[in-house]
């Protein structure tokens, strides 16, 4: 029943023995010795000053959405730390290997790395940076934000919401687990078909590849759920659909697309692991299989992906410029508007992803005018954030320095996005390095608004700003090397260098590749003013204490309780009477009341059972990879049996009660909350005025 | 104080006189292939690349300039104009829709027309050409790792040389044995996919003799950067030469040797050969071979190209 694969097998083992470590290769040997430093760096201390039960207690066991929030962020910021340094491998291989004569090392002919070890670099590349990298990045933020800026108390699903975190972290341990045990997948990140058919592929590398995705996007769409959930039925009293942070509506549209869209990817895994696994020939070339079934499947939920990552993104740059503009947003309804368009066109493009397949003239060129409507909406908010600079009052911050960074990076992306989509043109440029630098300009500017999100939440989460110098150095050094690389990165798709190249045969790309390799120093100069920022944030950090609107301009409702959240989020529900609410309560200077009286409320207990789910999770995708048939048997009929035990345990969770929350709020400053209707009508106030901003209150 | 403010502009500025020479030096040489097109084909693709980037110009200039002009007009510290209620007009929001919608329209019909311009199966702008003579055969099967060319009609075949013609239209025929590549000749034709149990089609004419490289642009496994081919457009008398000598190579090439052929191989340099009396049914039985599920897999042992010392003396012939 079982597929043959080379190599040795044993029931206890699987397909696992010593040889599978590669403890001879000296990249991989420094590569663990690194880790192991840096794993031991962080269980040391927790050692040394017994926070082991406080780690497990108040994190491992958390349902709370802004310590899962902040989780998702951290394994996001590994993650793209290790994507980063493949990068760096790439880029040094290709400027190592350009030309017949270049010299080889550590047993390469070229460069220092042998093709199947680039390829696996190149292809895990791809696989960290957006699976395991921006995507658990934007869905941390989504989970610490939007909670706060409907006035929730936590997600719909507090349970599930780990369930989520813990999935999307097995699957970063399994790409992890794969450079010190076996290898990873040599096909990309897409997962070309029929390379990743068990003729061309027959390690366990691409089944690596598979389960950490399939797992961790059961992860994406079980958040994706959550989401939806709460933000349709958890927003506080007369927080309308037309208050809707934008934020908070990108992340809407963007879990309707990843609820939608993941299951497409779940299925063409399954059906891969099936050709895998059980021998079946969904995506051979012969015996009736279909490859390019695959590629369309993939790309079917590889493009609406790009739009889940990016629509976030845009959300961010629209609560980023308007805070640090001194203006509320451009084009409230248009913006909504235009990002569900984005969503809404996603689904029709996903064909120019491969153009060249050969379909006929027409068949392109609805892609291509697909491709390009996408640029109609995209426009209109590139506009809606231009005019809302226009007659602002800006400040430079570093959190707004690299939404405008963004900007531009929006602007060349687009360009070259209008270039790829022609079939003519796309015909010239395909599968070059020309459109690694469209899409990582793309890409960049997700990364951009990450960093602009993260320096401009930082203080809601933590209570103290970033240092903003090192900051603004981190952002100068980082668009340097944008700038340097990427420019070197479009000239060699004019000069014809294709992707995924571990030797390159023109020497003419010499020039240019130096030029990639400074680009790629001086984002590794980045990387020490980045740890230098949130080394000398964390230093300084009384110094930089902030209030409960750490920015004296923030205009959504995140902004009105304390800084740091506490656990509850707001004491008591607030009562939203207008689109940018907390601007609203400056002007009519209800900004800092204290609740009139507090209430009981209900919060649910902290639990095991994700955890738990997750340990299982690994154990199932490792035994399946490695083919160890009892370990993922057990591990998931355990699951099963988790699952089950939780549906019928009693856990109701707990009562805050009024009085401890007057404790909890009374030890504090004056709250920056009010609540419901009759108190502000006690104060004379309307409950439906709009747009009152602090300009019309001085 | 001048000269170290212009020392921290030099300084700044290194990185960029970098980039302006990468530009600059392409003007001598074809290092910018996409810019230097060698004929009918490429040339319709390279015109369309321009007035795509015009037309979008026509939008991204007077934005980035009114961003630039915005972010230094309206920062805090220079007290200009503040209007801090203004955020909705109806007419600036219609022609913020408006705007893009119509380069859209126009793009589209680029896009229609130049789609039929450069079809790969039946580009309309060979049209005119393809009248004056018959158009030559030439069927392309892609091995783990390289490029094998049937002329069927010529009953011969070559690896890694691809030797046409000028002037006359060559369609071709393309498989894979293997995996999924991508043909590609920057200068010369457009870019298809190269698919195992599929088969898919393109067609170029070059007016002028001259060497060009192609090579695959679609990762297939390890030996994938090593799948360089020449294309060498020649004069028809050069065309008729070179195809009977080559029909005079000992070596020969029917199925059962193909299979040989087609074991996974590292061609370092993309060192050609040549095959007379070649199964004119070749490409055929490739195609139904991978229908019915037959492969050529990389063997357990996999083959690495060549040792370090080697790869500096035995450099292969040059290509550039």
């Amino acid at each position: 029943m079982f597929v043959h694969v080379p190599g040795p097998w044993s029931p206890l083992f699987g397909r696992l023995t010593l040889d599978s470590i590669p403890y001879t290769n000296p990249i991989i040997l420094f590569a663990f010795a690194f880790s192991v430093v840096a794993g031991l760096m962080i269980v040391v201390p927790v050692l040394y000053y017994r926070k082991v039960g406080y780690l497990f207690r108040e994190w491992l066991t958390t349902v709370d959405h802004k310590k899962i929030g902040i989780m998702y962020i951290l394994l996001g910021l590994v993650m793209m730390f290790r994507g980063f340094v493949d990068g760096m491998m790439i880029r040094t291989q290709q400027v190592m290997a350009d030309g017949p004569k270049s010299l080889g090392y550590l047993g390469a002919a070229h460069g220092y790395l042998p093709p199947e070890h680039f390829d696996q670099i190149y292809s895990s590349h791809g696989t960290l940076m957006i699976i395991f990298a921006v995507t658990p990045i934007l869905t941390g933020l989504g989970n610490i934000i939007v909670p706060l800026q409907i006035g929730a108390r936590d997600m719909a699903f507090p349970m599930m919401n780990a369930v989520s975190l813990w999935l999307t972290a097995v699957g970063a341990m399994l790409v992890m687990a794969s450079l010190f045990i076996g290898d990873f997948s040599t096909a990309g990140w897409v997962g070309l078909a029929p390379l990743t058919e068990v003729p061309f592929s027959p390690s366990v590398g691409v089944d690596y590849w598979l389960w950490a995705i399939q797992i961790s996007s059961i992860g994406t769409t079980l958040n994706a759920i959550n989401m939806i959930a709460t933000i349709v039925g958890m927003r506080a009293p007369g927080m309308r659909w037309d208050r809707l942070p934008i934020f908070t509506w990108t992340t809407l549209s963007t879990n309707i697309i990843g609820l939608t869209s993941f299951p497409i990817l779940g299925v063409a895994l399954a059906l891969l692991g099936a050709d895998r696994y059980l021998g079946t020939h969904f995506f051979t070339a012969g015996m009736g299989g279909d490859l390019m079934l695959y590629t369309n499947l993939f790309w079917i939920w590889g493009h609406p992906e790009v739009y889940f990552l990016v629509l976030p993104a845009f959300g961010i740059i629209s609560e980023v410029i308007p805070t640090f503009a001194e203006k509320p947003l451009f084009g409230y309804i248009t913006m909504v508007a235009a990002t569900f368009a984005i969503a809404g066109i996603s689904w029709t493009v996903w064909l120019h992803h491969f153009f060249t397949m050969g379909a006929g003239p027409y068949v392109n060129t609805f892609f291509s005018v697909a491709t390009m409507l996408v640029g109609i909406p995209t426009g209109v908010k590139v506009f809606n954030w231009l005019f809302t600079l226009y007659r602002g009052r800006l400040t430079f911050t570093a959190p707004m320095l690299w939404a405008v960074g963004a900007l531009f990076l929006l602007l060349i992306g687009g360009l070259t996005g209008m270039m790829l989509a022609i079939p003519a043109v796309n015909y010239t440029v395909h599968n070059s390095v020309f459109v690694i630098a469209h899409f990582h300009c793309m890409v960049l500017l997700i990364a951009y608004s990450i960093f602009a999100a993260t320096g401009y939440w930082f203080p809601k989460v933590f209570g103290f700003r970033l240092d903003e110098r090192s900051g603004k150095m981190f952002f100068y050094t980082f668009s340097l090397g944008t700038a340097v690389l990427f420019i070197a990165m479009f000239a060699l798709g004019f000069m014809g260098e294709t992707r995924r190249l571990d030797y390159l045969y023109d020497t003419q790309w010499m020039p240019a590749l130096v030029t990639e390799e400074i680009g790629i120093g001086i984002y590794t100069l980045s990387c020490y003013y980045f740890a230098k920022m949130l080394y000398v944030s964390i230093r300084d950090r009384a110094k930089n204490r902030v209030g409960a609107d750490a920015w004296g301009t923030s205009r959504t409702l995140e902004w009105l309780t304390h800084s740091p959240v506490p656990f509850y989020n707001f004491a008591v529900t607030p009562q939203v009477n207008t689109r940018d609410e907390l601007s609203w309560r400056y002007a009519n200077n209800v900004a800092g009341v204290r609740p009139s009286r507090f209430e009981d409320f209900h919060m649910p207990n902290n639990t095991v059972v994700p955890l738990l789910i997750g340990i299982l999770a690994f154990g199932f995708g490792f035994g399946l990879v490695w083919r160890i048939w009892w370990m993922a048997g057990f591990s998931l009929l355990a699951i099963i049996a988790v699952v089950i035990y939780r549906s019928f345990a009693r856990d109701p969770g707990y009562i805050v009660s009024a009085e401890t929350l007057a404790k909890l709020e009374g030890a504090d400053e004056p709250l920056s909350i009010i609540t419901e209707t009759q108190h502000l009508a006690e104060l004379g106030m309307i409950t439906e005025t709009r747009h009152l901003t602090e300009a019309e209150a001085h | 104080m001048i000269s170290s403010r212009r020392r921290s502009v030099a300084l700044f500025s290194r990185p960029f006189l970098f980039l302006s020479a990468l530009f600059l030096s392409g003007c001598s040489t074809v290092q910018y292939r996409l810019f230097h097109p060698a004929d009918s084909i490429a040339n319709v693709e390279w015109h369309y690349t321009i007035v795509d980037v015009a037309v979008m110009l026509l939008i991204i200039l007077p934005i980035t300039f009114m961003i630039a002009l915005f972010l230094w007009r309206y920062r805090k510290s220079r007290n200009a104009a503040y209007d801090p209620n203004w955020s909705h007009s109806l007419s600036l929001e219609l022609l913020m829709w408006g705007v893009p919608l119509i380069i859209v329209v126009v793009l589209g019909y680029y896009s229609y027309q130049s789609a039929m311009l450069v079809n790969p199966y039946k580009p309309s702008v060979l049209a005119k050409s393809a009248a004056a003579d018959a158009p030559l055969q030439v069927d392309v099967v892609t091995t783990d790792w390289q490029w094998l060319f049937i002329y069927p009609q010529q009953g011969i075949a070559t690896i890694d040389d691809l030797v046409v013609p000028q002037g006359r239209v060559v369609d071709l025929r393309l498989t894979s044995a293997s995996v999924v590549n991508d043909f590609f000749i920057p200068q010369v034709a457009p870019m298809i996919d190269v698919m195992p149990g599929m088969r898919t089609k393109d067609a170029f004419a070059v007016n002028r003799v001259g060497n060009y490289e192609g090579y695959s642009a679609d990762f297939s496994g390890e030996g994938f950067s090593w799948m360089q081919f020449s294309t060498r457009i020649v004069a028809p008398s050069d065309f008729a030469s070179w195809v009977s000598q080559t029909q005079a190579s000992p070596h020969k090439l029917d199925y059962a040797q193909f299979r040989q052929l087609a074991r996974p191989t590292v061609n370092v340099g993309a060192k050609p050969a040549y095959f007379s009396g070649v199964d004119p049914d070749l490409f055929e039985e490739v195609y139904h071979a991978a229908l019915q599920g037959v492969v050529y897999p990389v063997p357990a042992e996999l083959p690495i190209p060549v040792p370090a010392k080697a790869a500096a003396t035995q450099a292969g012939p040059a290509r550039s």
